[in-house]
């Protein structure tokens, strides 16, 4: 009883840290025209990808709205699996087969990057 | 060559948007080790499809709309190499970018080739005076060689050839890029150029009545081991593009801009095979697979065209398997309630650090608010949902403020207002800190 719920507030924990770092990363106003933002740069991948957890609809176009899917997304983006999906722009016209693995790496690079800027890193 | 060749499938090459006009083909060309038709489009855009129904696979920008057409793509283990005018683009099959260079030098790029380091480092060039030599493992430009030739279209045999724009073709040393031999092939401009074990095969045009440009209605060869041409091979429809085969060392593949395509022997002219592409117009650009077993052609009406033989149509003869997205496995349904713990779904099996895992950081969470001072607050409008105006605070937006700063706390609310130059000093000095 005692361990679920322990179990259950690190889940909480680690699933809010890494909100935290997506958040921290995405849409920042000073990568606005930077390349490996734009549209061929390795970043552009994590913009994607956010979409791809968030912003899900079904076939009419209408939100859906999964826990289970966002959930299961970050797991495996948190622990990086050999997995791969397909990630595709918005104006449908391009595509991305690419594996958790190196969305994590991304992930990485551009905290770390963050982090260089920051006074506290 | 077989019998039974045809037309086995046909499909319009997609355009650039979703209500846009389709564009055709600047440029495509086989994988050399996947089922996969690479090919560029005029806004900088490469697209992949997949086997002999060409289904579309991949598609990524590998350089910005104002930077025109994709000139080249070419294929390695690693990935795909795409020239564009001003910039170098590398990529995965997957569409994942691996590098992208932009250089002062690259001014006006057409066309590149793999050099003597097998195909882990190419060199590009163009009608510009400078050529690059790029280390495609690193994704950095290693040597720049200045060049007195504009070049348009290069191929990788013996030597690396190189068609210049006024008709002549350079046989380059693949390790020191010295002009070796220059052949003139054509009078006025080559038009198509491939090159292959012993043998260069051009099609080009001359000047007729000083004023037209002709196809000439020959094949131009030219004999590497003997180092001069060998009689031209008539072609009277006009020879626009030409490939040779490669599996049949001296059998070349020559097609006319209304879709006649001959299969010639170059040692033996007289014999051969004549077939006719299905073509409204006339066709723009002609490949073939490396395993001869499949031709691309593409027209202005922006159709790629792919033939090949019903029963054995393959690009590479051992491919290795094209990778796609992993099938998601059915999961249980969850009923997500206000209980629900989140650890319900579960984390996969793993060995590193989770991407959840934050640095060592301090964190201050007692600080007290942010203190605005009454001139900016009266400088906002009020509204039913809160007050606007303009940041006239002297800081940025969202800018962190230490408001543990006793001095300033004290003073807060009776401070004398601040000349301009007052708050770019200090909005400085908070900069720095």
């Amino acid at each position: 009883e005692l361990n679920t719920e322990l179990f259950r507030e690190l889940e909480n924990g680690r699933i809010a840290r890494l909100m935290l770092k997506l958040g921290a990363i995405n849409e920042r106003q000073e990568f606005e025209g930077d390349r490996s933002w734009s549209e061929n740069g390795e970043r552009y991948m994590l913009k994607l990808f956010r979409d791809y957890v968030f912003h899900q609809v079904d076939s009419n176009g209408n939100p859906v709205l999964d826990i289970g899917h966002m959930m299961r997304c970050l797991s495996r983006l948190d622990a990086g699996t050999d997995e791969r999906i397909c990630l595709t722009s918005r104006d449908e016209q391009t595509s991305f087969l690419i594996s958790y693995k190196e969305l994590k790496k991304q992930l990485g690079n551009a905290f770390g990057e963050l982090q260089k800027g920051s006074k506290q890193g | 060559m077989d019998g039974d060749w045809d037309e086995v499938s046909r499909i319009p090459f997609p355009p650039p948007g979703v209500h846009a006009m389709p564009t055709p083909v600047t440029t495509k060309t086989f994988d050399t080790s996947q089922e996969l038709l690479w090919t560029g489009n005029d806004y900088g855009r490469v697209t992949s499809f997949m086997g002999s129904e060409l289904q579309r696979y991949t598609s990524f920008k590998a350089h910005l709309i104002p930077d025109g057409p994709v000139r080249q793509i070419l294929v390695n283990d690693k990935g795909v190499v795409v020239l564009g005018s001003k910039d170098f683009h590398m990529a995965l099959r997957r569409g994942t970018p691996l590098w992208h260079i932009r250089h002062d030098e690259m001014k006006d790029l057409r066309c590149m080739s793999f050099t003597s380091k097998g195909t882990a480092e190419v060199i590009v060039a163009g009608l510009q005076d400078m050529m690059l030599v790029i280390d495609l493992n690193k994704g950095e430009v290693v040597k720049q060689v200045p060049t007195e030739y504009q070049y348009s279209i290069m191929k990788r045999g013996r030597y690396i050839c190189a068609a210049t724009k006024s008709g002549s073709v350079n046989l380059l040393d693949p390790v020191s890029f010295a002009v070796v031999k220059t052949w003139n092939a054509h009078s006025a401009l080559i038009n198509d150029m491939d090159a292959q074990h012993d043998f260069i095969v051009t099609c080009g045009y001359s000047l007729r009545q000083g004023q037209n440009y002709m196809l000439d209605p020959f094949l131009n060869v030219f004999d590497i081991k003997q180092m001069s041409s060998m009689p031209p091979i008539p072609f009277p429809a006009g020879a626009a593009y030409v490939r040779m085969h490669p599996r049949m060392l001296t059998t070349s593949i020559v097609v006319s801009q209304t879709g006649q395509m001959h299969v010639v022997d170059l040692m033996n002219p007289n014999t051969s095979n004549v077939r006719q592409a299905n073509v409204l117009t006339y066709l723009d650009m002609f490949e073939i697979a490396s395993s001869g077993e499949a031709m691309a052609l593409t027209d202005p009406e922006c159709y790629i065209h792919l033939w090949g033989s019903h029963s054995k149509l393959h690009f590479v003869d051992l491919p290795t398997p094209i990778e796609f997205a992993t099938p998601e496995e059915p999961m249980p349904p969850i009923e997500w309630t206000q209980d629900t713990p989140l650890n319900s779904i579960g984390l996969p099996y793993y060995r590193e650090v989770l991407a959840s895992a934050w640095p060592d950081m301090v964190s201050d969470v007692g600080a007290p608010p942010t203190r605005f001072d009454v001139q900016f607050i009266n400088s906002l409008k009020p509204t039913d949902f809160g007050l606007y105006g303009r940041n006239t605070r002297g800081f940025r937006r969202n800018q962190a403020e230490d408001t543990r700063n006793v001095n300033k706390s004290a003073n807060a609310g009776l401070k004398a207002p601040k000349f301009l130059s007052e708050k770019a000093r200090e909005s400085a000095t908070h900069d720095a800190k």
